[in-house]
C-alpha cells in the first residue's frame, strides 16, 4: 500500500466519523425544523442538549478532511474547490449559521432577537449542509466537474440532487436513531421517545426509496464510476442493505443501543461502496489521486504526524463521547482543596 | 461586484481574517485566565472567583463557536478563492495546517468537556479540562502563524516551471520568521485578551459597581495584558529584524523610506505620499532606523526603490498600520512600566490595592482594550499588506492566485452581510453578559456606597481588606453555589 493510498483511507475514515457523528447533528436539526405539537419545544431541547458538548468536536472532522485533502492532494482540491465553488460556499453557509444559531440560543438569554428565530435558523442551516456536502460528493463522481466548469454544474444532473437529499435523509435518521436512545436515558423525556421512533422508522423507509432511485441515476450520470459501482461495490451495498434492514427490525424491536450500530454500519457501508467506486479518481475525468498527490516527503510526514495525532485524539474523543453518554451523575461530590 | 475579481478576493479574505482573529484571539486568552480563576476559586473557595469562573466560560463558549465556524471558513476560502496558491502550495503547507486540525481537534473535545462538564466531573478534573484547552489553543496558534510566516518567507522548497518539485515538510514550522512571527501573535492573543478583559471590568467600575467582582476581574485583565507587553516589545523586534533581512521592501514599507541609504532616518506618524516619496506630518528621528536595526549610525537600510513601483507593496497603508501597531503596543509598555513605579511605591508605604482604581487609572486600564485590539489588526495589515503583491513572497503574486470565477461579489456581498449581521447579534448577546455579578453574590460584598479606593483608612498590614468578603462560619460547599439554571446544566431542568 502507498502513501497516496494510506492517505486516501484516512480521509474516508475521517469522512465516516463526520457523516457519523456531525451527520447526526445536523440531522437533529432536521427534526427541530420538523418539530410539532405541544411537545415540539421539549424536542428540541433534548436535541440543543444532545449537541451541546459533542457538535464542535465533531465538526472538526471536516475541518480535518478539508486540511488533508488540501495537503495531500493540492492540485485536485485547486479543482475541487473551483468546480465545487456554489455548493461548498452553501454548505459553508450552512456551517457558520447553524453554529452561531446555536450557541447564539444557548447563551444569548434573547438579547439578540427572540430564541425561536434563532432556532429557526439553526434547522433551516442543518439542513442545508448535509444536502449541499451530498451534492459537492455526488458531483465529483459526474465527471463534469473540471477546473473550467460552470458554479451551477454541480447542479444540473438529477443525480447530484437526489444525492444531496439522500443526505439530509441519512443524517436525519441516524439523529433519530440516536435521540430514541437519548431521551430513553432519562425520565423525563422518556416519553418523546415513541415519536423519534416512529421517525426513525420513517427515516429508514425513506432513505430506502430514495436510495433506489439513486442507482438508476448513478448509472446515468456517473457512469465511469457505476461501472466501477458494479465491479467493486457490492459487498460494501450488501452490508449497508442488510444493516438497513436490520435498522428497521431492531428499532421496532426497541433495542436502541444495537440500532446505533448498525444504523452506523449502513452508513458506512454506502460510505465505502461510494468511496471503492470512486477510487482512484478524486475528481472524475480531472484528477486522480496519484497526479495530483504532493510530493512523498511531505506525505510521509502528514502521516506521521496524523497518526501521532490520532493517538493523542481518540482517547480524549472516546473520553467525551463516554463523559457526556447515559444519565447525569449526582452533582458534583469532591469538595475543592483546602 | 464591487471590484475586480482579484480585489473582491483580496476583501473577502481580509475581512473574513479579520473577522475570525477579533473573536478567536480570546479562544486563546480566556483559557489561561479561567486556570487562575478557577484556580483560585478550587483553592478559596471565594464564591466571586467561581462568579468570574462561570462568567467568563459563558462568554468563551460563544466566542470559541464563532472563532471555530469563521475559522471553517477560512479553510473552505484558502480553496474557494486562492485556488491556483492552494493547488501548487497546499502539499507545503499541510504539516502545519494538520497539526493546527489536531490542536483544534483537542480543543474542541476538551471545551466541550469544560462547558458542559460542571455537573459530570469533579471540581477538580473539570478545573483539569482547562489545561489542553489553553495548550491547544496556543498550539493552534502557533502552527497557524507559521504557515503564514512560510508565505512570508517561503523556504525549504524547489519548483520548476511553476511546478514544486521538492518541498521539505518541516520547512513551515523551521522557517526563520516561523518562531517570532507565531510568538508574536499569541503574546498579542492574550494581550488581548487582557485589555478587553481589563476595559469590560473599568467600564463596570467608572458606572460605580466597585465590588470586589469588578476589581478582580480588572486586575486579572489588567495584569496579563501589562505582563505581556515588554514581552512582546521583545518579539516584535526579533520579527522586525526577520522581515528586514527577509522581506527588505516590507521594511522599508512599514518605516516609509523611499531610498536606500547609510544613516537612514526613523519616521514616527504621519502620511506617506507616493507620489513624492515624503511622509508628511510625521516626525524624524535622524539616523533612527540605522541605529535600530544595525546599532550603528552608518548602517545601510534597502528603501523602496529597491523595486518598481508597481512591485511595491502599498506603503501609505503599511506605515498607518505599521505605526498604529508600535504606538497601541507603546502605549500599553508606558502604562506597564508606570503602573509597575506605582505599586512598587504603594507597596513601600503600605498602600493598598497596589492598582490604584481611581477613575484616570481605570480609564487608563481600560484602554489597553481598544488599544491592543488595535495594534492586533494594524499588525495583521502590515503582514498581508507589507507582503503585496505576492501572495507567496517572491514567488507567486495574489493576481496569479486569485480565482477566475465569476461569483465572487455575490460571495463578498453575502459574507459581509452575514458577518456583520452575526457580529452584531453577537455584541448584543455579549452586552447582556455583561451585567455585573451575579444576583447571589450581592450580599455582603457590595460596597454599601461609592467609597474612596484611595482612601487611606486601609489598615496596611491586612493584604488585601477590599477583596475579604465577610464569610459566614461555615462555607459554602462549591455545589450549592452552582447556579441552577444555565444552558450547560438545561438537561437537569428539561
Amino acid at each position: 500500500m502507498t502513501a497516496v493510498d494510506l492517505l486516501l483511507g484516512v480521509i474516508v475514515y475521517a469522512l465516516a466519523a463526520y457523516a457519523l457523528l456531525a451527520g447526526a447533528d445536523f440531522g437533529a436539526g432536521v427534526w427541530d425544523l420538523l418539530a410539532r405539537g405541544r411537545h415540539a419545544e421539549r424536542e428540541r431541547r433534548l436535541i440543543a442538549h444532545a449537541l451541546g458538548p459533542v457538535w464542535e468536536a465533531n465538526h472538526v472532522w471536516l475541518i480535518f478532511v478539508i486540511v488533508a485533502t488540501f495537503s495531500g492532494f493540492p492540485s485536485a482540491f485547486g479543482i475541487i474547490a473551483r468546480g465545487l465553488e456554489l455548493p461548498l460556499a452553501l454548505a459553508l453557509a450552512g456551517i457558520v449559521l447553524r453554529g452561531a444559531a446555536y450557541v447564539y440560543r444557548a447563551y444569548g438569554e434573547g438579547a439578540a432577537g427572540p430564541d425561536s428565530l434563532w432556532s429557526r435558523v439553526f434547522a433551516v442551516a442543518s439542513s442545508i449542509t448535509p444536502f449541499m456536502l451530498g451534492v459537492s460528493g455526488a458531483a465529483l463522481a459526474t465527471g463534469k466537474i473540471t477546473p473550467s466548469s460552470g458554479p451551477l454544474t454541480p447542479f444540473e444532473s438529477p443525480f447530484t440532487l437526489v444525492a444531496g437529499a439522500f443526505a439530509v435523509v441519512v443524517t436525519a435518521f441516524l439523529a433519530a436513531v440516536y435521540l430514541c436512545y437519548d431521551a430513553g436515558t432519562d425520565p423525563e423525556t422518556e416519553d418523546l421517545v415513541p415519536a423519534f421512533r416512529r421517525r426513525a422508522l420513517a427515516a429508514a423507509a425513506l432513505a430506502g426509496v430514495v436510495s433506489l432511485a439513486l442507482l438508476p441515476l448513478l448509472y446515468q450520470d456517473a457512469p465511469t464510476v457505476a461501472h466501477r459501482f458494479t465491479e467493486r461495490s457490492i459487498p460494501f451495498v450488501a452490508v449497508a442493505v442488510v444493516c438497513g434492514f436490520g435498522s428497521i427490525a431492531v428499532i421496532w424491536k426497541r433495542h436502541y443501543v444495537l440500532a446505533r450500530a448498525t444504523a452506523a454500519t449502513a452508513v458506512i457501508g454506502v460510505l465505502l461502496g461510494w468511496a471503492a467506486a470512486q477510487y482512484p479518481d478524486l475528481v472524475v475525468g480531472a484528477a486522480t489521486a496519484r497526479d495530483s498527490a504532493a510530493g512523498s516527503a511531505n506525505l510521509h510526514a502528514l502521516l506521521i504526524a496524523m497518526a501521532f495525532g490520532m493517538v493523542v485524539i481518540l482517547p480524549a474523543f472516546y473520553m467525551l463521547l463516554k463523559v457526556f453518554s447515559g444519565p447525569e451523575r449526582d452533582a458534583i461530590t469532591t469538595e475543592p482543596a483546602n | 461586484m464591487l471590484g475586480s475579481t482579484l480585489t473582491d478576493a483580496r476583501v473577502e479574505t481580509g475581512f473574513s481574517l479579520a473577522f475570525h482573529i477579533v473573536f478567536a484571539v480570546f479562544g486563546v486568552g480566556l483559557p489561561w485566565l479561567l486556570l487562575f480563576t478557577e484556580g483560585r476559586w478550587l483553592k478559596t473557595g471565594d464564591p466571586t472567583w467561581l462568579a468570574l469562573t462561570r462568567k467568563w466560560s459563558r462568554v468563551m463558549a460563544v466566542l470559541f463557536a464563532i472563532g471555530a465556524v469563521s475559522g471553517t471558513v477560512l479553510s473552505f476560502e484558502f480553496g474557494l478563492l486562492w485556488p491556483a496558491f492552494m493547488a501548487r502550495y497546499g502539499g507545503v503547507l499541510g504539516l502545519p495546517f494538520t497539526l493546527e486540525a489536531f490542536a483544534f481537534f483537542a480543543e474542541a473535545i476538551f471545551v466541550g468537556l469544560y462547558l458542559y462538564g460542571w455537573k459530570r466531573l469533579s471540581p477538580r478534573a473539570h478545573w483539569l479540562t482547562l489545561w489542553p484547552i489553553a495548550i491547544s489553543g496556543t498550539l493552534s496558534t502557533l502552527f497557524i502563524v507559521t504557515a503564514n510566516s512560510w508565505m512570508n518567507v517561503p523556504t525549504g522548497i524547489k519548483e520548476v516551471g511553476g511546478k514544486v518539485v521538492s518541498a521539505e515538510p518541516l520547512a513551515p514550522l523551521t522557517g526563520p520568521g516561523a518562531l517570532p512571527e507565531s510568538l508574536h501573535m499569541l503574546l498579542a492573543a492574550l494581550m488581548c485578551t487582557g485589555g478587553v478583559v481589563a476595559a469590560v471590568y473599568a467600564v463596570g467600575m467608572l458606572r460605580g459597581r466597585r465590588d470586589s467582582y469588578h476589581r478582580r476581574g480588572f486586575r486579572v485583565g489588567l495584569v496579563t495584558v501589562l505582563a505581556m507587553a515588554p514581552l512582546q516589545l521583545v518579539v516584535g523586534d526579533l520579527a522586525a529584524r526577520v522581515v528586514e533581512k527577509y522581506q527588505p521592501a516590507k521594511l522599508a514599507a512599514m518605516e516609509a523610506l523611499t531610498h536606500t541609504q547609510s544613516h537612514a532616518p526613523l519616521t514616527l506618524g504621519g502620511i506617506y505620499d507616493p507620489s513624492t516619496g515624503k511622509t508628511r506630518f510625521g516626525i524624524e528621528i535622524p539616523d533612527g532606523l540605522s541605529l535600530l536595526t544595525g546599532f550603528r549610525t552608518d548602517k545601510t537600510i534597502r528603501g523602496l526603490d529597491i523595486l518598481p513601483a508597481k512591485q511595491q507593496p502599498a506603503t501609505p497603508v503599511v506605515h498607518l498600520a505599521f505605526d498604529t501597531m508600535v504606538g497601541g503596543g507603546m502605549a500599553i509598555l508606558g502604562l506597564a512600566a508606570l503602573l509597575t513605579v506605582v505599586a512598587l511605591w504603594r507597596r513601600r508605604k503600605g498602600v493598598r490595592p497596589l492598582i490604584p482604581l481611581s477613575r484616570p487609572w481605570l480609564l487608563a486600564g481600560g484602554l489597553t482594550g481598544p488599544a491592543a485590539m488595535a495594534a492586533m489588526l494594524a499588525g495583521w495589515e502590515v503582514t498581508e499588506a507589507g507582503r503585496q503583491p505576492w501572495i507567496v513572497y517572491g514567488r507567486m503574486t495574489v493576481r496569479e492566485a486569485a480565482t477566475t470565477s465569476g461569483g465572487i461579489g455575490w460571495s463578498l456581498i453575502a459574507t459581509i452581510v452575514v458577518y456583520l449581521g452575526l457580529a452584531t447579534a453577537l455584541l448584543l448577546i455579549l452586552r447582556r453578559l455583561a451585567t455585573g455579578a451575579p444576583p447571589e453574590l450581592a450580599d455582603g460584598v457590595e460596597n454599601p456606597g461609592p467609597r474612596d479606593p484611595e482612601s487611606p483608612d486601609h489598615a496596611p498590614q491586612s493584604p488585601d481588606p477590599q477583596d475579604r468578603e465577610p464569610q459566614s462560619p461555615e462555607r459554602q460547599t462549591p455545589e450549592s453555589q452552582t447556579p441552577e439554571t444555565s444552558p450547560e446544566l438545561e438537561g437537569a431542568a428539561r
